[in-house]
């Protein structure tokens, strides 16, 4: 188990400055951070022109735009996460990886199982009726489900 | 100027809530009436209204948790009783009145009983087992309390102002749209999640940063006793699972107030996307209940039977396993809905694939037992108790998750009895083995054994006798939710449950008596060492009640059971370790913010239910001013001096070296 010992070795690093809950550390290099920052603002402010820019460009070959557009959007993605919200893998990185990871992974699991179900779901009933006029003719036990609009 | 509220909401035809409601505050009035004129409400209001120490308002968590298990175990008497008489007759609980009471006490039961009870116990015992001095965000943790005790007081409030949900406790629509239910019931039921949620959702968030980054040193994540394991587990599924509810009311919040059409019958709403959302939160629920109270039994078991947990890693494995997989079973709560045997294939093969992690966990706290020299005291008992009955409802569970039985057996009494049967012996015996076991830690008194195991046979006999009943009167096709019936072969088996309920009644009156005769007795059950139960996690190696700094100086952990090991060398060597070199120590300052945050969200929640829209708004300036006041206070710490900390630590290294002598004399003799 590397990740526990990468986070045992941080532990022991903090708690030997004994830092009260909710103690700043000490600033690091200001100058260091905002450069960061900025390589971080110019490739996604670089990504956004470059999605923009294939969608009007005329040499593309039409099919590939969306393709570009997604590549583009997930690189925005990747950009944020290093440069914004400092993930790397570095061993002291280990919760925040873990932590996107899990997100990801429950992320997938409930937008992925929902479209799943609820297309099965669809694809599975009647065709719509017209809605009931009054409370007294429908039977709230057995919901009335009708397909969603596409 | 006061919305939809009026006179007439007080529902003076109906006397069995108005009663109950009356005598209720009255109580109330009576308690507060007393605290005020015998002047105990300064202290009440420094020590623990204020109070940003983990272990009040753990404690506090407990007792609003006690105090709601009890009003829900009220509607499930007046359930059972409503049953007894209503064979082909009405009963004397009108039909809408009995619709409101089955949805009060599921709401009650798992989010003012359950779910309090289960985050109390985490609050109060994992900074201690970690070995640290508090939660890493002590006043957050105070805003997450009285957040859910003010989502408690709105349920209680439609008890005599209004009316409460009518539609269950999953308020599905389009049963729960405005065309269909268009009192309070539902805003009630709404509000009232939708703030104690927030303050579940903060609650997992502090609890997840303080086990991830503030352990003792020498504390890696495969040396942290098992419950900070499920309760790390747990709380991921609270950050997880939570926005999922918040979310989805929220989209029932905008159906009712504003008209819109996520789930209604018209206009392309699908009441089904409510039910694939809400059961994509109220799976991990189960486990978010469950997985603390496994934590408790473990920690019980391993210490009364006098052993490390047998294979300590299999049972982090198994509860990290249990944590993923439950996000992937939700269907198998609607497969009768109109999912396609595809669907329902995956989902029950996950649902059965869940069984074998939860059955490590069980083979694991068998082999902790084999060989060790058990002593079978309260909170033993109530893990025994689990154990036995909890098979029983897993192996009803495996049976639900296969598709073809579910379609027989669903709706019926045969689920009722599986999800209770589940839910109680997990997660309410759960929650009396670590009340029973923490007790003396937080209190610095043991509770009385004798009432205490009274209190656990009453309650397993009738827990058993009622859902043995509703198993059988499931297979006898009694459906769930019936005001009254006409079925002469029902008829006996529900006598016999309501017998039951009136077992499990005398021992809900063995706990109670269990602590006021352990108070009166305190004297004589007094924890003097802070070690009652020969512990083997970090808690014990406190006094108790521990201090507010819980360690005088952070202990150094070189392995698993890092207090067994303390005590084993203290054992050996007949002296307690080194007297550590003390420091002074600096601890956040109380604060009233939780406290007033909760009564601004409080009028804010009454006010959107009633559509006073005045009120709501200044209720929500009023909360937002007084987190502008938190955010720019000066001072957040205060100093506790070294003298005073040794001062405190060397009056409990005294009677533990006092003890240690007596036990080596005994030894000798």
């Amino acid at each position: 188990m590397s990740h526990a010992d990468h986070a045992d070795a941080e532990g022991l690093d903090r708690h030997q400055t004994e830092v009260a809950p909710g103690e700043e550390f000490a600033e690091e290099d200001i100058g260091k951070g905002i450069r960061g920052y900025l390589i971080g603002l110019a490739l996604a402010a670089l990504l956004t022109v470059c999605s923009f820019a294939i969608v009007h460009a005329k040499f593309v070959w039409a099919p590939a735009v969306p393709v570009a557009v997604i590549v583009f959007a997930i690189a925005q993605m990747g950009v944020h996460l290093v440069f914004f919200l400092h993930i790397t893998t570095g061993p002291d990185n280990i919760n925040n990886v873990m932590a996107l990871a899990f997100g990801v992974l429950f992320v997938v699991l409930l937008i992925g199982g929902s479209v799943w179900i609820m297309s099965n779901m669809n694809s599975n009933m009647m065709p719509a009726m017209p809605p009931s006029s009054s409370p007294q003719s429908s039977q709230p036990s057995m919901p009335m489900i009708q397909p969603m609009r596409h | 100027m006061l919305g939809k509220l009026t006179l007439s909401a007080i529902p003076l035809d109906q006397p069995v809530p108005l009663v109950a409601g009356a005598v209720v505050a009255l109580i109330v009035l009576g308690v507060i009436a007393w605290v005020v004129i015998a002047g105990h409400l300064p202290y009440l209001w420094r020590e623990w209204i204020t109070s940003v120490d983990h272990k009040r308002i753990g404690a506090m968590y407990c007792i609003l948790a006690l105090v709601m298990l009890i009003r829900g175990f009220s509607d499930a008497i007046l359930m059972r009783s409503q049953h007894a008489v209503a064979y082909k007759a009405g009963g004397y609980l009108p039909p809408e009145h009995y619709d409101q009471i089955f949805s009060a006490h599921g709401v009650i039961m798992i989010f003012f009983g359950a779910m309090p009870f289960m985050i109390g116990l985490m609050n109060f015992a994992v900074p201690l087992q970690l070995g640290v001095r508090d939660v890493a965000f002590p006043t957050l943790n105070s805003v997450s309390f009285w957040l859910t005790a003010s989502g408690a007081l709105l349920v209680n409030v439609s008890l005599v102002v209004g009316e409460f949900a009518r539609t269950g406790w999953w308020p599905a629509p389009p049963l729960s749209e405005v065309t269909y239910s268009p009192g309070v019931g539902v805003d009630y039921y709404l509000w009232a999640i939708q703030i104690s949620g927030v303050g579940t959702l903060l609650s997992g968030v502090n609890l997840v940063t303080t086990i991830l980054k503030m352990r003792a040193p020498g504390m890696s994540y495969l040396r942290m006793p098992m419950f900070c394991w499920t309760a790390l587990a747990s709380n991921l599924l609270i950050i997880a699972a939570f926005p999922i509810l918040t979310a989805t009311l929220a989209m029932l919040i905008l159906d009712r107030y504003l008209g819109f059409h996520f789930f209604t019958d018209s206009h392309g709403g699908n009441s089904m996307m409510f039910m694939n959302l809400f059961w994509a939160w109220g799976h991990p629920e189960v486990y978010i209940l469950a997985l603390p109270a496994y934590g408790v039994f473990s920690e019980v078991i391993s210490t009364f039977s006098g052993k490390p947990l047998f294979a300590y890693r299999s049972m982090v494995m198994a509860t990290m396993a249990i944590f993923i997989l439950s996000f992937m079973v939700w269907l198998h709560h609607f497969f009768t809905m109109g999912p396609g045997g595809d669907v329902n294939g995956v989902f029950a093969i996950t649902s059965m694939i869940i069984a074998v992690p939860t059955g490590v966990k069980i083979f694991d706290w068998l082999f902790t037992m084999y060989g060790g020299r058990v002593r079978l005291t309260t909170a033993m008992l109530w893990s025994l108790g689990f154990m036995v009955t909890f098979v029983v409802g897993g192996a009803t569970g495996v049976l639900l998750a296969i598709p073809p039985a579910d379609f027989v057996l669903h709706n019926s009494m045969f689920l009722v009895a599986h999800f209770h049967n589940v839910m109680v012996s997990a997660v309410l015996f759960g929650a009396f083995a670590g009340y029973t076991y923490w007790f003396p830690k937080a209190f610095g008194f043991r509770l009385d054994e004798w009432w205490g195991k009274a209190a656990f046979w009453f309650g397993i006999t009738g827990f058993v006798i009622v859902f043995g009943c509703f198993y059988w009167l499931g297979l006898l096709g009694m459906t769930r939710r019936m005001q009254h019936y006409d079925v002469a072969d029902w008829r006996p088996w529900i006598l016999i449950s309501a017998f039951g309920v009136v077992v499990m009644f005398v021992g809900l009156v063995c706990q109670v008596v269990q602590l006021v005769v352990s108070i009166r007795r305190r004297d004589s059950l007094r924890d003097v060492t802070g070690d009652p139960w020969d512990g083997r996690s970090l808690e014990w190696a406190t006094a108790s009640p521990p201090p507010v700094f819980n360690f005088a100086a952070l202990p150094e952990v070189h392995g698993e059971e890092a207090y067994w090991a303390i005590k084993s060398r203290a054992r050996e060597q007949m002296r307690l370790r080194e007297e550590p070199a003390y420091e002074p120590i600096e601890m956040p300052l109380n604060s009233p913010t939780g406290f007033i945050c909760a009564f601004f969200s409080t009028l804010i929640g009454f006010a959107m239910i009633w559509y006073i829209w005045w009120l709501a708004a200044a209720g929500f300036l009023g909360a937002f001013v007084t987190f502008v006041v938190f955010a720019w206070r000066d001072t957040v710490e205060y100093e506790i001096p070294a003298s005073e900390v040794a001062k405190v630590n060397r009056a409990n290294r005294s009677t533990r070296l006092e003890a240690l002598h007596g036990a080596g004399q005994r030894r000798a003799a």
